[in-house]
Parts: structure tokens; sequence; C-alpha cells
């Protein structure tokens, strides 16, 4: 099977109302899976490779992955307006629907039965905080290096109670340059 | 302090901390909860892990906390204040990395293979690691204080990890715990 050929190149407005889709079909979760789905499959806008680039990119530079992944998508075919129109069609609805959460929260959490049950999910949403570093342990396993830069950077911020821009600032450079690649020898 | 001293508090607290969201963004909890809880005096240690929570839970990116934490901060002045330090500080924690990004979506290919970004990529990763791990414990000490609500966090941090099942349903079932008063502040 040949893949289909690419169509033309998205509007701002198009930017918009296609990130506005991948919001609402991710309202369960999975929103990477989407905007390949929406992006690549059905609106063909990207080659799948492409999008994957998108993907590293994004996971490479500071900022939230998945806002990063509509900066990229949009910034790809319109600059700097495709990026913010690709981020407002994103955010819009989860972050009215959010905002009004929290106008409900600050109403309303001081009455005991609220509070109780938000006690139990917050326990919930601690467990979930703490698989973060345990999900990309397994990539670090045999480098040792690796985790001695990740020991060091722990014992920092939770035992000597240092910053998190200090640490960045000072212990990122140390350890690109202990990862910087090796000049390969010239061939004779 | 006014509600404009905390709207431009809110908003160049977060601005300068864009930058240094490794790793998708969680990074930052940690440095969150300092600010907004022991620093400013925005919200309450029990406001942090309930928002949280909320955000873990809505539907879209969990980073969407910072607009929920401009909410609290300035929810004392009123809502309407409480609306506009939200909405700032969610555009303040995205404009500087969203500028960043669109300057690497668009040279990427001219640094496909420099050394510099070889060394970004595999010299940040374990700084991030150290700081997910931390982001964790963090989390963990402003959530939990008795023993059930630390098992069942540790539960659905092994969940987590060994089964695909949407964590909403791990919140449903605390959620209902705290109700019955299993888990309890």
């Amino acid at each position: 099977m040949t893949p289909a050929p690419l169509g033309p190149s998205p509007s701002r407005r198009q930017l918009f109302l296609g990130m506005l889709q991948v919001a609402l079909s991710a309202f369960g979760g999975g929103l990477s899976a989407w905007s390949q789905r929406i992006v690549v499959e059905q609106r063909r806008w990207m080659t799948n490779e492409s999008f994957l680039t998108g993907l590293t990119v994004a996971r490479l530079f500071p900022g939230p992955n998945q806002i990063n992944m509509a900066v990229y998508i949009g910034a790809y075919f319109r600059g700097l307006p495709g990026a913010l129109a690709a981020i407002a069609g994103m955010l819009l609805l989860p972050f009215s629907l959010l905002m009004l959460v929290g106008f409900v929260y600050f109403q309303f959490h001081a009455l005991p039965a609220v509070d109780r049950v938000l006690t139990g999910v917050v326990a919930a949403a601690a467990g979930m905080a703490l698989s973060m570093g345990f999900k990309i342990l397994d990539e670090y396993w045999k480098d040792p290096l690796a985790l001695l830069l990740a020991a060091l950077t722990f014992i920092g911020l939770q035992f000597l109670h240092l910053q998190l821009i200090p640490v960045v600032l000072v212990g990122g450079p140390i350890a690109m340059a202990l990862y910087w690649p090796r000049q390969a020898k010239p061939k004779p | 302090m006014s509600g404009l001293d905390t709207f431009f508090q809110v908003i160049w607290t977060f601005l300068r901390l864009s930058l240094f969201s490794l790793g998708g963004g969680n990074t930052l909890l940690q440095e969150y909860h300092h600010l907004a809880v022991n620093r400013f005096h925005w919200i309450t240690n029990s406001q942090f892990a309930d928002l949280y929570a909320l955000a873990e839970a809505a539907p879209g990116p969990s980073s969407m906390i910072v607009g929920l934490l401009g909410l609290g901060a300035g929810w004392p002045h009123g809502p309407l204040w409480g609306l506009g330090t939200g909405v700032a500080a969610e555009i303040a924690v995205l404009l500087p990395s969203t500028l960043v990004m669109v300057m690497a979506a668009l040279s990427w290919s001219q640094l496909k293979d420099a050394p510099i970004r070889v060394a970004f990529e595999r010299g940040l990763g374990p700084i991030t690691l150290g700081i997910l791990f931390s982001v964790g414990v963090t989390v963990l000490r402003t959530s939990d204080h008795h023993l059930p609500a630390y098992l069942v966090s540790l539960l659905v941090c092994a969940l987590m990890l060994f089964t695909r099942i949407s964590p909403l349903y791990f919140m449903v079932v605390a959620g209902l715990l705290g109700a019955v008063g299993i888990i309890q502040r």
C-alpha cells in the first residue's frame, strides 16, 4: 500500500480547528496519540516521519511535551502565528474547563464532604507523581554515570534544599560536558 | 499586597521558570510548591495537593496546574482577580518556552548532527531523572500524612508502572476511600 499524498498546508484557522479537535478527542487521555491520528492520518498535514521528529524536538526542549508538539506543528507550517493558533486550539477548552473546576474548588473546598473526597483523590495523584521518575528509570539503568548524576540532583534538591534553577544551571553544563560526543579519529 | 501586586508577582514568577521546565514540565512541580506555599503564601499546603490532583484528573495537559496556582493566588482579592491571574500565569509559563520551541522547529534540520545537540539530549536526561524523583517525593510528602494514604499512593504508583489502566479509575476509587474516611488528611 502506498501512503496517501499529503494534503495542502493548513492555514492558521485550520491549525486552530485541528488542535481543537485533538483536545476534544483526547478528553479521556492520550493526547499525543490523538494528535498523531488527526494530524498524520486524518488531515494528512505531515508525514509520520516529520511528526516523530517533532515529538523528539518537543520532548527535548523546555515546556510541556504536548503543548510543545502543538507549537512544532503550528510553527512548521505558519511560523510563530501558526504556533499561537495551534496552542490556542489545544488549550481553549481544557483550560476553560480547568478554570471552572478551580472556581468550584475555591468556592466549596471547605465543605467537609468535598474535602474528604479530595483527600482520597490527592493520595492517588501523589502515587502518579511518584511513578514519573520510575517510568524513565530503565532508560538509564545500565549507565552508572547517569545514575550518579540523577542521585546527586535528587540529594541536592531533596536533602540540601537547593533550588531548581541553580541546580539546572550548574548540573546541566557539567552533565553536557560529561556526555559531549567524543571526536571520531580522522581516517588516515 | 493588592491584587495588582500579586498579579505581577505571579507573572514574573512563571516567566522566569518557563525555560527550566525540562522533561515535559513536571520537573517544575517542586519549585511551584516551594514558591506558592512556602515563599509567597498564595495557597496552603493541602490546597496545593488538591490543585495538583485536580489538574491530573482534568482533561488536557496536566501542566495547566499553573493556571490553578494563579487562580489561587488571585482568589483572596476576588474571583475576577483569580481568573485574570490564572490566565496570566498560564500565558507567562508558556510564552518563553514557546518562543524557543518555534525557533527549534524552524532550525532543527541544521542542528541535527551538532555535538551540542547530542550532549544536550543525553546530558540533561539524568538531571531530569533526579528532578522527577525529587518531585515525586515532595508531592508525596505534601499529600499524604497517614499510613493508609501512603499505602494508596504506593499502590497507585505500582499500578501506573505495571498496568495500562487509566489513572482516572484510581482517582475515583481513592475518592471513595476518602469519602468513607479510610484515607484522611
